[in-house]
Protein backbone atom coordinates (compact mmCIF):
# COMPACT_ATOMS: atom_id res chain seq x y z
CA UNK A 1 0.00 0.00 0.00
CA UNK A 2 0.90 3.63 -0.67
CA UNK A 3 2.77 5.27 2.38
CA UNK A 4 4.13 8.56 3.03
CA UNK A 5 7.80 7.95 2.12
CA UNK A 6 7.06 6.48 -1.32
CA UNK A 7 5.06 10.00 -1.86
CA UNK A 8 6.30 12.51 -4.92
CA UNK A 9 7.43 15.04 -3.62
CA UNK A 10 5.35 17.78 -3.42
CA UNK A 11 6.17 21.19 -4.00
CA UNK A 12 6.38 24.07 -0.98
CA UNK A 13 4.03 26.81 -3.02
CA UNK A 14 0.71 24.64 -2.50
CA UNK A 15 1.64 23.59 0.77
CA UNK A 16 2.09 26.72 2.28
CA UNK A 17 -0.98 28.28 0.76
CA UNK A 18 -3.34 25.44 2.04
CA UNK A 19 -1.39 26.12 5.36
CA UNK A 20 -2.14 29.87 5.06
CA UNK A 21 -6.36 28.94 3.81
CA UNK A 22 -6.47 27.01 7.40
CA UNK A 23 -5.52 28.89 9.62
CA UNK A 24 -7.76 31.44 7.70
CA UNK A 25 -10.67 30.03 8.49
CA UNK A 26 -8.68 28.36 12.26
CA UNK A 27 -9.26 31.98 12.77
CA UNK A 28 -12.14 32.50 11.43
CA UNK A 29 -14.65 29.85 12.61
CA UNK A 30 -13.17 27.83 15.61
CA UNK A 31 -12.41 24.20 13.92
CA UNK A 32 -9.37 22.94 13.50
CA UNK A 33 -9.08 23.53 9.19
CA UNK A 34 -9.01 19.98 8.42
CA UNK A 35 -12.35 20.27 7.06
CA UNK A 36 -10.07 22.48 4.24
CA UNK A 37 -6.94 20.72 4.49
CA UNK A 38 -7.66 17.29 3.33
CA UNK A 39 -9.75 18.83 0.37
CA UNK A 40 -7.17 20.65 -0.34
CA UNK A 41 -4.41 18.17 -0.35
CA UNK A 42 -6.57 15.86 -2.65
CA UNK A 43 -7.29 18.67 -5.49
CA UNK A 44 -4.42 20.60 -5.55
CA UNK A 45 -1.86 18.06 -5.30
CA UNK A 46 -2.97 14.98 -5.60
CA UNK A 47 -2.21 13.48 -2.42
CA UNK A 48 -3.78 10.09 -1.73
CA UNK A 49 -6.73 10.88 0.53
CA UNK A 50 -5.54 8.21 3.50
CA UNK A 51 -2.07 10.14 3.27
CA UNK A 52 -4.22 13.47 3.52
CA UNK A 53 -5.97 12.52 6.62
CA UNK A 54 -2.74 11.54 8.31
CA UNK A 55 -1.03 14.74 7.22
CA UNK A 56 -3.49 16.85 8.40
CA UNK A 57 -4.06 15.39 11.86
CA UNK A 58 -0.26 16.40 12.24
CA UNK A 59 -1.38 19.75 10.68
CA UNK A 60 -3.73 20.32 13.78
CA UNK A 61 -1.48 19.65 15.81
CA UNK A 62 0.27 22.64 15.19
CA UNK A 63 -2.46 24.90 14.14
CA UNK A 64 -4.05 23.71 17.92
CA UNK A 65 -1.61 24.64 19.97
CA UNK A 66 -0.90 28.06 18.31
CA UNK A 67 -4.60 28.48 18.61
CA UNK A 68 -4.39 27.41 22.17
CA UNK A 69 -1.45 29.64 23.17
CA UNK A 70 -2.63 32.57 21.98
CA UNK A 71 -5.94 32.20 23.96
CA UNK A 72 -4.37 30.68 26.80
CA UNK A 73 -4.78 33.41 29.62
CA UNK A 74 -7.31 35.01 27.65
CA UNK A 75 -10.07 33.39 29.91
CA UNK A 76 -11.81 32.21 26.93
CA UNK A 77 -10.68 28.35 27.54
CA UNK A 78 -12.48 26.35 30.16
CA UNK A 79 -10.18 23.71 30.68
CA UNK A 80 -12.47 21.66 32.17
CA UNK A 81 -14.79 21.07 29.38
CA UNK A 82 -11.66 20.95 27.13
CA UNK A 83 -10.95 17.76 29.18
CA UNK A 84 -14.27 16.39 29.24
CA UNK A 85 -14.85 16.58 25.60
CA UNK A 86 -11.59 16.11 24.48
CA UNK A 87 -10.72 12.69 25.98
CA UNK A 88 -13.30 10.68 24.96
CA UNK A 89 -12.40 12.27 21.42
CA UNK A 90 -9.12 11.02 21.43
CA UNK A 91 -10.89 7.41 22.21
CA UNK A 92 -13.06 8.06 18.99
CA UNK A 93 -9.92 8.89 16.82
CA UNK A 94 -8.33 5.44 17.51
CA UNK A 95 -11.44 3.93 16.50
CA UNK A 96 -11.89 5.97 13.18
CA UNK A 97 -8.11 5.53 12.32
CA UNK A 98 -9.03 1.67 12.58
CA UNK A 99 -11.76 2.08 10.60
CA UNK A 100 -10.23 3.83 8.27
CA UNK A 101 -7.62 1.18 7.16
CA UNK A 102 -10.81 -1.13 6.06
CA UNK A 103 -12.53 1.27 3.70
CA UNK A 104 -11.59 1.72 0.46
CA UNK A 105 -10.28 5.40 -0.90
CA UNK A 106 -12.68 6.26 -3.23
CA UNK A 107 -15.60 5.45 -0.71
CA UNK A 108 -13.49 7.79 2.11
CA UNK A 109 -13.69 10.61 -0.18
CA UNK A 110 -17.53 10.22 -1.06
CA UNK A 111 -18.46 9.95 2.75
CA UNK A 112 -16.29 12.47 3.39
CA UNK A 113 -18.11 14.65 0.63
CA UNK A 114 -21.04 13.79 1.89
CA UNK A 115 -20.20 15.08 5.40
CA UNK A 116 -18.66 18.44 4.14
CA UNK A 117 -21.67 19.13 1.78
CA UNK A 118 -24.15 18.63 4.91
CA UNK A 119 -21.85 21.19 7.00
CA UNK A 120 -21.89 23.29 4.05
CA UNK A 121 -25.59 23.45 3.66
CA UNK A 122 -26.38 23.92 6.92
CA UNK A 123 -23.99 27.16 7.09
CA UNK A 124 -25.42 28.63 3.72
CA UNK A 125 -28.69 28.07 4.27
CA UNK A 126 -28.59 28.97 8.35
CA UNK A 127 -30.81 25.91 9.39
CA UNK B 1 -19.05 24.22 32.68
CA UNK B 2 -21.44 22.33 35.43
CA UNK B 3 -20.62 19.47 35.77
CA UNK B 4 -23.47 16.66 36.11
CA UNK B 5 -24.34 13.28 34.40
CA UNK B 6 -26.30 14.46 31.91
CA UNK B 7 -23.47 17.11 30.49
CA UNK B 8 -20.97 14.49 30.77
CA UNK B 9 -22.35 11.87 29.20
CA UNK B 10 -23.40 14.34 26.35
CA UNK B 11 -19.69 15.49 26.28
CA UNK B 12 -18.73 11.56 26.21
CA UNK B 13 -20.97 10.72 22.90
CA UNK B 14 -20.08 14.01 21.22
CA UNK B 15 -16.21 13.82 21.84
CA UNK B 16 -16.14 10.09 21.15
CA UNK B 17 -17.82 11.22 17.46
CA UNK B 18 -15.86 13.74 16.65
CA UNK B 19 -12.99 11.68 17.53
CA UNK B 20 -14.38 8.50 14.87
CA UNK B 21 -14.54 11.64 11.88
CA UNK B 22 -11.03 12.97 13.25
CA UNK B 23 -9.46 9.66 12.54
CA UNK B 24 -11.47 8.58 9.72
CA UNK B 25 -11.62 12.49 7.69
CA UNK B 26 -8.74 13.85 9.15
CA UNK B 27 -10.47 16.11 10.94
CA UNK B 28 -9.82 17.84 14.09
CA UNK B 29 -13.11 17.80 15.18
CA UNK B 30 -13.81 21.21 16.14
CA UNK B 31 -16.45 20.91 13.64
CA UNK B 32 -18.52 18.98 16.33
CA UNK B 33 -17.10 20.32 19.28
CA UNK B 34 -18.02 23.97 18.97
CA UNK B 35 -21.52 23.59 17.98
CA UNK B 36 -21.92 21.37 20.93
CA UNK B 37 -20.07 23.58 23.19
CA UNK B 38 -22.12 26.69 22.34
CA UNK B 39 -25.94 24.52 21.07
CA UNK B 40 -25.49 22.04 24.36
CA UNK B 41 -23.64 23.87 26.94
CA UNK B 42 -24.41 27.17 25.83
CA UNK B 43 -21.17 28.51 25.65
CA UNK B 44 -20.50 32.04 23.96
CA UNK B 45 -18.95 31.71 20.63
CA UNK B 46 -15.34 32.79 21.64
CA UNK B 47 -15.17 30.70 23.95
CA UNK B 48 -16.32 27.68 22.49
CA UNK B 49 -13.90 28.50 19.41
CA UNK B 50 -11.01 28.88 22.58
CA UNK B 51 -12.05 25.56 24.02
CA UNK B 52 -12.42 23.68 20.97
CA UNK B 53 -9.25 24.46 20.10
CA UNK B 54 -7.51 23.47 23.22
CA UNK B 55 -9.40 20.41 22.72
CA UNK B 56 -7.80 19.33 19.45
CA UNK B 57 -4.69 18.87 20.85
CA UNK B 58 -4.31 15.71 21.90
CA UNK B 59 -6.79 14.39 19.23
CA UNK B 60 -4.72 15.60 16.73
CA UNK B 61 -1.63 14.27 19.03
CA UNK B 62 -2.66 10.66 19.24
CA UNK B 63 -4.53 10.42 15.54
CA UNK B 64 -0.66 11.55 14.02
CA UNK B 65 0.93 9.18 16.50
CA UNK B 66 -0.72 6.75 15.40
CA UNK B 67 -1.07 7.73 11.47
CA UNK B 68 2.91 8.26 11.95
CA UNK B 69 3.69 4.61 12.70
CA UNK B 70 1.91 3.59 9.88
CA UNK B 71 4.15 5.85 7.76
CA UNK B 72 0.41 7.76 6.37
CA UNK B 73 2.09 11.29 7.67
CA UNK B 74 4.12 13.48 5.18
CA UNK B 75 5.74 15.73 7.71
CA UNK B 76 7.24 17.73 5.27
CA UNK B 77 3.71 18.78 3.92
CA UNK B 78 2.23 19.40 7.44
CA UNK B 79 5.57 21.32 8.60
CA UNK B 80 5.15 23.90 6.08
CA UNK B 81 1.16 23.70 6.37
CA UNK B 82 1.56 24.34 10.51
CA UNK B 83 3.98 27.50 8.76
CA UNK B 84 1.37 28.86 6.52
CA UNK B 85 -1.44 28.31 9.28
CA UNK B 86 0.51 30.31 11.61
CA UNK B 87 0.44 33.15 9.17
CA UNK B 88 -3.28 32.66 8.36
CA UNK B 89 -4.18 32.48 11.87
CA UNK B 90 -3.29 36.20 11.81
CA UNK B 91 -4.89 37.53 9.33
CA UNK B 92 -8.06 35.26 9.48
CA UNK B 93 -8.24 36.89 13.11
CA UNK B 94 -8.44 40.46 11.56
CA UNK B 95 -10.86 39.52 8.67
CA UNK B 96 -13.01 37.87 11.14
CA UNK B 97 -13.58 40.85 13.35
CA UNK B 98 -14.01 43.17 10.26
CA UNK B 99 -16.74 41.06 8.27
CA UNK B 100 -20.26 40.14 9.52
CA UNK B 101 -20.71 36.37 11.33
CA UNK B 102 -23.08 35.86 9.07
CA UNK B 103 -21.70 36.86 5.73
CA UNK B 104 -18.77 34.59 7.15
CA UNK B 105 -19.89 31.44 7.80
CA UNK B 106 -22.36 31.59 4.60
CA UNK B 107 -18.68 31.93 2.53
CA UNK B 108 -17.56 29.10 3.97
CA UNK B 109 -20.79 27.11 3.39
CA UNK B 110 -19.78 27.89 -0.32
CA UNK B 111 -16.59 26.92 0.07
CA UNK B 112 -17.38 23.67 1.71
CA UNK B 113 -20.60 22.55 -0.88
CA UNK B 114 -17.33 23.25 -3.90
CA UNK B 115 -15.32 20.75 -2.59
CA UNK B 116 -17.69 18.44 -1.49
CA UNK B 117 -19.36 18.06 -5.00
CA UNK B 118 -16.03 18.11 -6.54
CA UNK B 119 -14.95 14.99 -4.03
CA UNK B 120 -17.95 13.31 -5.23
CA UNK B 121 -17.54 13.62 -8.72
CA UNK B 122 -13.89 13.28 -8.54
CA UNK B 123 -14.13 9.83 -6.82
CA UNK B 124 -17.13 8.45 -8.65
CA UNK B 125 -15.78 9.01 -11.66
CA UNK B 126 -12.90 6.71 -10.32
CA UNK B 127 -14.89 4.29 -9.27
CA UNK B 128 -16.85 4.19 -12.92
CA UNK B 129 -13.35 3.88 -14.43
CA UNK B 130 -12.25 1.20 -12.24
CA UNK B 131 -15.37 -1.00 -12.41
CA UNK B 132 -15.36 -0.89 -16.01
CA UNK B 133 -11.66 -1.55 -16.42
CA UNK B 134 -12.12 -4.55 -14.56
CA UNK B 135 -13.00 -8.27 -16.48
CA UNK B 136 -16.35 -9.27 -16.67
Amino acid sequence: MENANTLPKVSVYPLIGIGIVSGLFAAMFGIGGGVVIVPLLILLTRMPPRIAAATSLATLLLTSMIGTARYAGSGHIDWVAAIVIGVPAVVGVVIGISFQKRLPADWLIIAFGVLIIAIGLKLVFKL
Amino acid sequence: MDITTTTILIAIVAGVGAGVLAGLFGVGGGVIFVPTLVLVFSFHQLDAQATSLAAIVPVAAVGAWRQSNDDNVYWRGAMLMGIGAAVGVVIGAEIATRIPDGTLSQVFGAVLLLSGGEMIVSASRRLKAKRASEPE
